[in-house]
Formats: structure tokens, C-alpha cells, sequence
């Protein structure tokens, strides 16, 4: 189809896009502001996983809810299939919506908890104006617990009557009523049991699998993310560091080699030496104005601490250093 | 006898039996790791040492903990309550359910010095300012001063382990002490336990539900499912030849890099609750070599190789 030759390989692509938050002036301190999400550039490729990785605070899942323009940027755009999003009335939007969607780390968060299974993953095709009658109502529940490995016998359960592996499937059911071709999933097993962890994400791999999907994947979990992902976005602070193009790319950014070795090996002949001495994330209202991440690290210069590196991109590789390794 | 020694203890909440004959051995030098996921029982497992059930109406309805020969489970409540905090002292997963947040944290370490060992005030702050130090805590003195409002959740939690050390304990019970901390501190705080332990000779009961966390610190291994133990052993013992397919089955649910794409398969099912176990082992309906007398016999504990396992049908198989 000419058509699908035309299309990029990205399906969404972010470009210089920042989130500034401001508190206002009160009694207790005059305004001030800090930037949740600073300059990040970014291709998300159709039907890869694309992970993003970071510490609290370093501005993750602002950016996923800003690529889904579920919070308005600052500054920059976000190109889904080519169409700016910000460009976008609400009924436009709307009509995408459909295509791009969010798995958030509690599902119950965004879902009544008065309503049902049945109800809830009913609700994105009212929310649509979509309405079934009673039988294709009954299909569409079944189908959607079928991919998402719940028993049917459960349609009529409401989220106090599920453990916490069941009401995420409920979340990633949610999120494919409509068909989307896009995932946001942010931090998605991060509240739940290793062994049910692992059964979510052995699911979300077969789905990406069975319906060609392009995920988003948010978590702090650097084991995970090397597992499940295509590409690693490393981010500290509202910036991005690093992208590694690989899952096992060699680091080159320090923040990423550190973050590295504070993962711990399930394997007590691969202990980490720890080092005591890299200190701790500083105030992100208070940000120094070279690199932020200089005051933790090892290599920092004078340079460092004046002027913040630009991200540089080589092939898949995007590094923000002065200093990088090797 | 081992330094802290459960022995067959089973905890009951009104009717309802939430642990069965769990036994650990912990010698002082050494990091004992419990392991399992939500509601295997191991926080339990802590207030039962610590003489803490009643809290919650509980209490400890078989088996024996003694603490360096003496039992405890005779022991009056007064002298318990001059156990605690001297002898065992205990570090949770929130700092801030151990700190008030009305009060100097520097204060705040005072105050066990000075009820548990009778310390006066100037000593007391000597020696909370110098506890700092010996965490590594730059600006020791400034940080003495602090409130915890003032603090990131690393520092409060190192706030909170000088607090534990300032009775000068023999036994710290760390419960999910880093699962709240980011990785890069977690990694500093479990590298100060680890220390900790090897320069003051320490016993370490380190609860967690990581994996990664047993690897790199403990050096024995106790792990739970649904309130009993599924099998102990040395770390190194658990990780290479695990005896239990539920530690089999929870090192798999283990990513990592370079693992193959769609090699992970979690364990099917859910942990059950305590209301709905079964006679028979508990990890049966969960367990890929289940036969039939794994629904109708529960196993029971036995020695196994270096270790102890509670299956019918162990993995390598050596005959204890």
C-alpha cells in the first residue's frame, strides 16, 4: 500500500518538548518553578518497546502523560503518526484518543470503584458514544478478559473483590477496547508481587506480539526495563542522559553506569561494590545550572558545573555528558 | 544454641492461623534474609520476635524464641519493653512511622541513648552526632539539627538506623528497609547495613521481598509462602541448587538483561489467602510438579542437602 510506505518508521515522535510547573507566590514564599521536563527529544518506533528509566522525580511519568497530552506541554510538540497533537481541537483529539492509550501503575485510580469488571471494560466504547446491545456487550467483555487472561466468571466482580494482578489485567483489558496502536504504560507492575509482576509482563509481551503494538514503558526498575525493552531512555532531573539503541548497549553516560551498578543481581557470586560516596538527588526547585547530575559524579569538571551538556545523537545513541565513559 | 533461635512458632490472630512452625537461626556477624511475597507471613514474623503481637491481637500459639539463652516468650512485658530498642531494635519500610516529625531528629537519637543506656545530654548528642558520622552522613552536626520534613527519604531512613544503633543493639530487624528508597540509595543503605553488621558484629534479620536485595547482602536464607517456610538455606545454596520449585519459580520471575525475549512466565495463580487454605502444601495449586499427595499431605520441613525444605518432591534430591 503506498500509503503505509509513506509512513515513518516512528509512530510518535517528541520533539524539544518541556513541562515547566509553577507554584504561585504565597505568604509562605514567593513563586517558583521547576522544570518537570526539560528539551526532551525522542522517536518512539512503530512496534518496538521503548523504555524510560529513572529515579523519583527525574520527570517520567510527567513525560508520559505529556505524550498523551493528558497534561498540556509547555513548550515543544509531540507528532503521533504525524499529526501534531497540540494542534488538535478536543473532538479531534478525541477521535485519536482511540488509537493511544494509558495503563496506569493502580488501574483503579482512573476507574470508578463502583463499577464492575463488566463496566469498566465497557466504558471506552460509551466514552466513544459507541453503544452495544446486550448480547455484543457480553462478546466484547468476554474477548477483552480472554486476552487478558481473566475468567469470564469475574465479569460481574468489582475492584475490592480482586488481587492486584487482576485489577491491572482489568487496566491493560481497559486500555484495549478500542484497538489502540499505542501504549503508555507507566510503572504497570511496579505495586505488585514479583511472581504476578512477572505474569503481567509476560502478557504485555504477547499482546505486543499478537497485535503489533507500540509500547511506552515507564518503570524504575533497570532489570526490567533491559529485559522487556528495545531502547533505554535514562533520564535524571527532567532530562534525558542517555538513549542506549540496544537493551545491552554499553553505557556511556555516568548517571547510567551508576544506576547500573546499584542494580542488584539475583546471583551472590555478582555482588556490587557499592560506592559510599555518590550523594544524593538534589532539590529539583533548586537545580544547579550546569549538568544536575555533576554534584553526584565522579568525573564532574569546573565545565560541568557551568554548562549544561546539549544531547548529542550518534546513530541510535544519544548521550548528554562533557565527560562521557570510554 | 544460635544467637536469636525461632523454633517452630506458629502465630494465631483470634481463630485464625497465619504463620505454621516457622523456625530461623541467626548468629551474631550475620544477615539472615526472609523472604516471600504479600502475605507470606514475614512482617508477622517480626512482631512475633519482638513480643509485639498483642499490638494487633495476636499472639504466638506454639514453638519458642529465645534471644541469647533467655526465653523470651516467658519474659514479663516490663522487661521486654527494656528489651526492645536496647537489645533488638527494629527498622521499618516508612522512616516516618519510626520519627516524629514535631522534634530535631538529633533529639530524637538522643532519647534512646539516654533511656537505654542512661546517657546525660551532652553525652547523648556526642555520641548521636558521632552515630551520624559513622553513617556517613556529611555535615553531621547540621544534620543533628534537622528536622525530618527537612530530610530526602534516604536520609530519614539513615536517621532512622542511627536511631536503632543508639541502644546499642545486638539484633536489628530490618523490615522491607529500602523498598521505598530508589535504587541508587537503596544501594547506599544496604551497603551500610551490610557494614555495619561486619564491624560490630551484629545479627541482621533483613526482610524483603527482592531478590536482588538477598543476593547482594544476606548469608543465610529463609523463604516463606503462605506463612510457612518453603525452604532455608545458605545464599549461595539458594540462588544455584534451590531445593523448592516456588524458589525456583521466584528467582525465573527475576528480569534481567540478556535474558531471552518471552523466557519470563511468572507463576500462574494467586498467593492464597488465609482464609482459604487447604489442607495439603500450599504451593500446590501453583506448582508445575504437583502430584496428588501434594493436595492431601502437607510436607513437612526436613534436612535437605545443607538446607531444609517443606516438598514431596524436593530438586536435588540428596537424602538428608
Amino acid at each position: 500500500m503506498a500509503e503505509a510506505a509513506a509512513k515513518s518508521a516512528n509512530l510518535v515522535e517528541v520533539r524539544t518538548l518541556s513541562k515547566i510547573f509553577t507554584t504561585r507566590a504565597s505568604l509562605f514564599g514567593r513563586q517558583r518553578s521547576m522544570t518537570a521536563v526539560g528539551d526532551v527529544t525522542l522517536d518512539i518506533p512503530r512496534g518496538r518497546v521503548t523504555g524510560v528509566v529513572g529515579e523519583s522525580g527525574c520527570g517520567k511519568s510527567t513525560l508520559a502523560r505529556l505524550v498523551l497530552r493528558l497534561l498540556e506541554a509547555t513548550r515543544g510538540q509531540v507528532l503521533f503518526d504525524g499529526v501534531d497533537l497540540a494542534s488538535l481541537p478536543g473532538s479531534a483529539l478525541r477521535q485519536l484518543r482511540r488509537r493511544m492509550q494509558f495503563v496506569f501503575q493502580d488501574p483503579y485510580s482512573s476507574i470508578d470503584p463502583r463499577y464492575s469488571v463488566s463496566r469498566a471494560l465497557l466504558e471506552p466504547m460509551l466514552v466513544q458514544g459507541k453503544t452495544l446491545d446486550a448480547k455484543k456487550s457480553v462478546e466484547h467483555v468476554h474477548r477483552l478478559m480472554a486476552m487478558v487472561g481473566l475468567n469470564p466468571a469475574l465479569a460481574r466482580s468489582y475492584p475490592h473483590q480482586l488481587s492486584g494482578g487482576q485489577k491491572q489485567r482489568v487496566g491493560i483489558g481497559r486500555a484495549l477496547a478500542l484497538q489502540p496502536e499505542f501504549l503508555v504504560l507507566d510503572e504497570p507492575t511496579a505495586s505488585l508481587d514479583v511472581s504476578i509482576q512477572a505474569q503481567i509482563v509476560a502478557l504485555l509481551e504477547r499482546l505486543k506480539q499478537d497485535l503489533g503494538l507500540t509500547y511506552l514503558f515507564i518503570s524504575h526498575d533497570l532489570g526490567l526495563i533491559r529485559y522487556f525493552c528495545d531502547r533505554i531512555v535514562v533520564m535524571y532531573l527532567g532530562r534525558v542522559v542517555e538513549v542506549l539503541p540496544t537493551a545491552n548497549a554499553a553505557p556511556r553516560h555516568p548517571y547510567t553506569r551508576a544506576l547500573m551498578d546499584s542494580t542488584f543481581e539475583p546471583d551472590p557470586l555478582r555482588r556490587r561494590v557499592i560506592n559510599r560516596l555518590s550523594g544524593e538527588i538534589p532539590d529539583a526547585f533548586n537545580l544547579p545550572s550546569g549538568c544536575a547530575y555533576a554534584p553526584r559524579c565522579p568525573n564532574a569538571t569546573e565545565r560541568c558545573r557551568s554548562e549544561r551538556p546539549a544531547i548529542a545523537f550518534d546513530g541510535g545513541h544519544a548521550l548528554a555528558c562533557h565527560h562521557p565513559l570510554q | 544454641m544460635a544467637f536469636l533461635s525461632v523454633r517452630e512458632v506458629s502465630v494465631q490472630i483470634g481463630k485464625m492461623e497465619l504463620i505454621d512452625r516457622i523456625s530461623l537461626d541467626i548468629e551474631k556477624g550475620q544477615i539472615l534474609g526472609l523472604v516471600g511475597e504479600s502475605g507470606s507471613g514475614k512482617s508477622l514474623t517480626a512482631m512475633a520476635i519482638m513480643g509485639l503481637l498483642p499490638l494487633i491481637g495476636g499472639r504466638i500459639s506454639h514453638g519458642s524464641v529465645t534471644l541469647d539463652g533467655t526465653n523470651l516468650m516467658t519474659l514479663p512485658e516490663a522487661d521486654f519493653r527494656a528489651l526492645r530498642g536496647r537489645r533488638i531494635a527494629l527498622i521499618t519500610q516508612n522512616p516516618m512511622t519510626s520519627l516524629d516529625p514535631m522534634l530535631q531528629v538529633g533529639a530524637q537519637i538522643d532519647q534512646v541513648a539516654r533511656l537505654h543506656l542512661g546517657l546525660g545530654a551532652e553525652a547523648a548528642k556526642t555520641r548521636s552526632i558521632d552515630l551520624l558520622q559513622q553513617l556517613r552522613i556529611p555535615n553531621a552536626a547540621l544534620v543533628y539539627l534537622q528536622y525530618p520534613h527537612q530530610m530526602s527519604g534516604g536520609m530519614k531512613q539513615r536517621i532512622v538506623i542511627a536511631m536503632a544503633l543508639a541502644g546499642d543493639p545486638d539484633l536489628i530487624i530490618a523490615d522491607e528497609p529500602t523498598t521505598a528508597l530508589d535504587v541508587t540509595i537503596q544501594a547506599q543503605i544496604i551497603q551500610i547495613l551490610v557494614d555495619l553488621v561486619r564491624e560490630r558484629g551484629l545479627a541482621l534479620l533483613l526482610i524483603t521481598h527482592d531478590m536482588g536485595v538477598v543476593a547482594q547482602a544476606c548469608d543465610q536464607v529463609v523463604v516463606l509462602y503462605a506463612g510457612r517456610v518453603a525452604e532455608s538455606n545458605a545464599v549461595n545454596a539458594i540462588f544455584a541448587q534451590s531445593a523448592h520449585p516456588y524458589t525456583r519459580a521466584l528467582i525465573a520471575c527475576i528480569t534481567r538483561a540478556g535474558q531471552a525475549a518471552g523466557s519470563l512466565t511468572g507463576i500462574s495463580g494467586l498467593v492464597p489467602s488465609a482464609a482459604s487454605y487447604a489442607a495439603g502444601c500450599r504451593f500446590q495449586p501453583r506448582c508445575t510438579l504437583a502430584q496428588a499427595i501434594c493436595s492431601d499431605v502437607a510436607p513437612a520441613l526436613q534436612s535437605h542437602g545443607q538446607g531444609r525444605v517443606s516438598c514431596h518432591f524436593p530438586q536435588g534430591a540428596q537424602h538428608g
